[in-house]
């Protein structure tokens, strides 16, 4: 996604601090500091017109004085379970004791409880994204993300730019 | 639905109340407004749940239900945003409190101070949060309101003029309780400014309280002071006569500390039923006592909640209004029973998910009590935080928890990340206790081997372990563990609960030497002696029996099981009369006993007194519906003639369930 808006003539934030891997060959697009904004909200003002790459827990912490877009995105939970365990185990953390299925019951239970939260929230507009539906037809998805950020972006650069060797770890999670 | 026996109601919290110390306060009138309430109503003792823990028991109070079903399950609970901990909340309450289910029946209710009431819930009247009085700054010039403690936001401003700082006390306002305050050297101890603390928040409270009342339409109240129990934990050893250790001066400056709390707690009282007005129902009830004599613990074990050796499992309950009985006292009271009583007395039914049941005896008229399913399936707008607040901190803290691992968030920090798993894991141990304490063992074993198994060198761990293997029956289990204990240990737990290990193996001999050893080490210990009681009734010693009980209610003249166990004997000794009047003491003190009202109904048996018999038999197996003798007795009862030979046959059927059950339990061992 943030390929196919940084095709699309959008700026992003990133920082280069987190290089391309086996992982994601195409590079992560991330912006490191956004991970401390429970302790300094404010920052985000850097990022002001600018696209920032993040996680839905941080949400929250968004100070409610500035108007957001939120292009969130969705995945089902096993494949996103699959692949976080296996980004895991490559960085050599660990995550939380729990079993594979608990984790998927507690990613499930978090994401209704962002969906809920954002529901009340006027300064947050909200375009949710299927992955697979992304994948499946880019053009038609390309041409929605422009409606909902009434930008003039590229949409054919846009919808050029997805790659469906991404999408790997989905039939990895599918093997036995 | 039923008619209201009131239409309005003020529940109001005492944490740690206890009759011990309020008695002789009332016999010298130092108590003269719950005096009033006394006479113009009902009193009796409220018998607490295990965990003895406030947020748990409260919560309780408010819901009618345990903690396993209200799910507040300590003091913390992971934060479910940032991670590390906080202050238990309202969003994890799982289930409707009284002023939710009044919420949605359109009353006028507020609630001030609840135990796990931050942040102040949505209901239809006003809620104060447990933080609004908490003093987050040393100024009180500069003493913002915590976000979220006030329910309408519109009230924020108001609210905050209300609160004391402990600052703004003076000496006028602290000499009642220590009136040589001047004497102390405040470099060397921090009790006057416990002390202001303590006093400061309370008024803070209070002064919420009856601004509502006096500001407010309403139709319920409910309000939460902790004043006593603070001071209780702060002063208690100074209390007269003071305990062993406590300096000669020390006893004298700080005597008065305990009975001044009390008295004040009355004044605020005084002014509460005053802007009530005579025709408001008034509840007053404590979640527990506090020892205040010989039972006083000598050392604080150090562990979470360690503290709560103090409280004395016993609280109180006192109640007047409309169709309630007048200078009565009421029997068998359990916290759960105050929600079921109070919608009763709102006119709405009583879930039947609800633990607790309607205190009968304390209404004029009988009152047959409606019932519902559940509130929890009644639709409709109860006040209560919206979904997205409501999170499962557990749950929230593995997605953290998740997020720092693939670098997504920063992680919580060591700390934090050990204060969090410290508190998931008491959270465990307090629900394993509460499924011990509702006689649910195969429920509370899985958490239990957990804990052992991650935690082998916690003591408290592998007792309660020990603990529900008893429950089980699994001996030999129990005694692998204890054994190991026994020999490390220098308390005298091990010994006790190996003792009772071999008890109940009927290795008698071996029992008595663990159990003896035990008491030496620790002669005070009130159910050491019941445990020593119930083995010598095995061995047929029933004077030696008779004398452990009797030492027990020495030591603790409130222990309904030392009641029990003297029913018990008196049983063995055939001395009937004698042994339903001890179980229905045992039953009175703790309702949910059911082997005290099993003894109840062998005894009434004998005495030919079938139909109080027969009533006792069934409270027996609705608090423990496997208890195999109750049925039996019950079929035998109802074959009598005039007796109902279907429900005889029905519980002969049981009963026969039962024995087989029984049995391939026993084969499969």
């Amino acid at each position: 996604m943030m390929q196919m808006l940084a095709a699309g003539g959008l700026p992003v934030l990133t920082d280069g601090v987190r290089v391309a891997d086996e992982d994601n060959p195409r590079g992560y697009f991330e912006w490191e500091r956004i991970r401390t904004l429970p302790r300094d909200p404010q920052l985000i003002g850097e990022a002001e017109g600018r696209v920032v790459k993040t996680i839905s827990s941080l949400l929250r912490f968004l100070p409610p004085n500035r108007s957001y877009n939120v292009i969130f995105m969705r995945r089902p939970l096993g494949e996103v379970v699959a692949s976080q365990a296996a980004m895991i185990a490559r960085r050599k953390t660990s995550g939380p004791a729990l079993d594979r299925e608990a984790m998927v019951k507690a990613l499930q239970t978090h994401l209704q409880e962002v969906a809920a939260w954002l529901a009340t929230q006027p300064n947050l507009r909200v375009l949710w994204i299927e992955h697979a539906e992304l994948l499946h037809d880019p053009a038609l998805y390309a041409a929605e993300i422009i409606r909902f950020l009434g930008l003039p972006l590229n949409v054919e650069a846009m919808a050029a730019q997805m790659d469906r060797s991404l999408h790997r770890q989905m039939g990895r999670s599918q093997k036995p | 639905m039923s008619r209201h026996i009131a239409r309005k109601a003020l529940l109001i919290g005492w944490d740690a109340a206890d009759w011990k110390i309020i008695h002789p306060l009332l016999d010298a009138g130092q108590m003269p407004f719950l005096e009033s309430v006394i006479n113009q109503g009902v009193m009796g003792n409220l018998s607490t749940l295990r965990p003895i823990l406030s947020p748990l028991l409260w919560n309780s109070i408010a819901t009618g239900k345990r903690a396993d079903k209200h799910g507040i399950l300590d003091f913390f609970e992971p934060d479910p945003h940032i991670g590390g901990i906080r202050p238990v909340s309202s969003t994890s309450r799982k289930v409707k409190a009284i002023w939710n289910i009044l919420t949605q029946r359109q009353f006028k209710s507020h609630v001030v101070g609840w135990f796990a009431g931050h942040p102040a819930e949505p209901i239809n009247g006003v809620s104060v949060s447990p933080l609004f009085p908490i003093p987050l700054s040393s100024s009180p010039e500069n003493w913002p309101l915590a976000e979220g403690s006030i329910h309408p936001v519109g009230l924020r401003n108001t609210f905050e003029e209300l609160r004391i700082h402990p600052a703004e006390l003076t000496g006028e306002e602290l000499l009642p309780f220590i009136p040589r305050a001047a004497e102390i050297d405040q470099s060397a101890t921090n009790t006057l400014e416990s002390l202001a603390k303590t006093l400061a928040e309370c008024c803070s409270i209070h002064n919420a309280a009856t601004w509502i009342l006096e500001n407010r339409e309403w139709d319920f109240l409910a309000v939460f002071y902790n004043a006593i129990d603070h001071f209780c934990h702060r002063f208690m050893p100074y209390y007269p006569p003071a305990m062993e250790g406590v300096s000669e001066l020390d006893a004298k400056l700080y005597k008065d500390v305990i009975p001044a709390a009390y008295r004040f707690q009355d004044m605020l009282l005084g002014r509460l039923l005053a802007l009530a007005g005579p025709n408001a129902t008034v509840m007053i009830v404590s979640d527990h006592g506090f020892h205040s004599d010989d039972l006083r613990p000598r050392s604080v074990p150090h562990e979470p909640a360690g503290n709560t050796v103090w409280h004395r499992p016993i609280g109180i309950v006192c109640m007047k209004g409309p169709g309630i009985r007048q200078d009565e006292q009421i029997y068998g009271t359990t916290l759960l029973d105050i929600a079921p009583t109070l919608l009763t007395i709102f006119g709405l039914p009583i879930g039947e998910d609800m633990d607790g049941r309607l205190m009968t005896q304390a209404f004029a008229e009988p009152v047959q009590p409606d019932l519902i399913p559940s509130w929890e399936d009644v639709p409709g707008e109860c006040g209560m935080h919206p979904a997205d607040l409501r999170v499962d901190p557990a749950a929230a803290l593995a997605v953290i928890e998740q997020f720092a691992a693939l670098g997504y968030v920063e992680a919580p920090g060591e700390d934090r990340t050990k204060a969090a798993a410290s508190v998931m894991r008491e959270q465990e141990f307090n629900l394993a206790g509460v499924y011990l304490d509702s006689f649910r063992p195969l429920q509370a074993l899985p958490l239990l081997e957990k804990l052992h198994r991650a935690n082998p060198d916690q003591v408290r761990f592998a007792l309660e372990l020990a603990r529900c293997y008893l429950a089980l029956q699994r001996m030999d289990d129990a005694r692998n563990i204890l054994v190991a204990r026994a020999e490390t240990e220098p308390k005298p737990w091990a010994d006790w609960l190996l003792g009772v290990t071999y008890s109940e193996q009927g290795r008698h001999e071996a029992a008595m030497e663990h159990l003896l050893r035990a008491e030496k080490a620790n002669p005070r210990l009130p159910d050491l002696h019941l445990r020593l009681g119930t083995t010598y009734r095995q061995m047929s010693r029933l004077d030696d029996a008779r004398r452990a009980y009797e030492r027990a209610l020495e030591l603790d003249g409130n222990s309904p099981a030392a009641y029990l166990g003297l029913a018990t004997v008196s049983l063995s000794q055939r001395r009937n009369r004698e042994a339903a009047e001890q179980a229905l003491t045992a039953v009175g003190l703790d309702h949910y006993l059911p082997l005290g009202h099993l003894v109840l109904g062998f005894a009434l048996t004998r005495l030919r007194q079938l139909d109080r018999a027969r009533i006792a038999f069934e409270t027996a197996i609705s608090i423990a519906p496997g208890m195999l003798n109750a049925h039996r007795w019950l079929a035998a009862i109802h074959s009598q003639p005039g007796g109902d030979p279907v429900k005889a046959a029905e519980h002969r059927e049981i009963a026969r369930e039962l024995r087989r059950q029984r049995q391939a339990r026993k084969n499969a061992k």
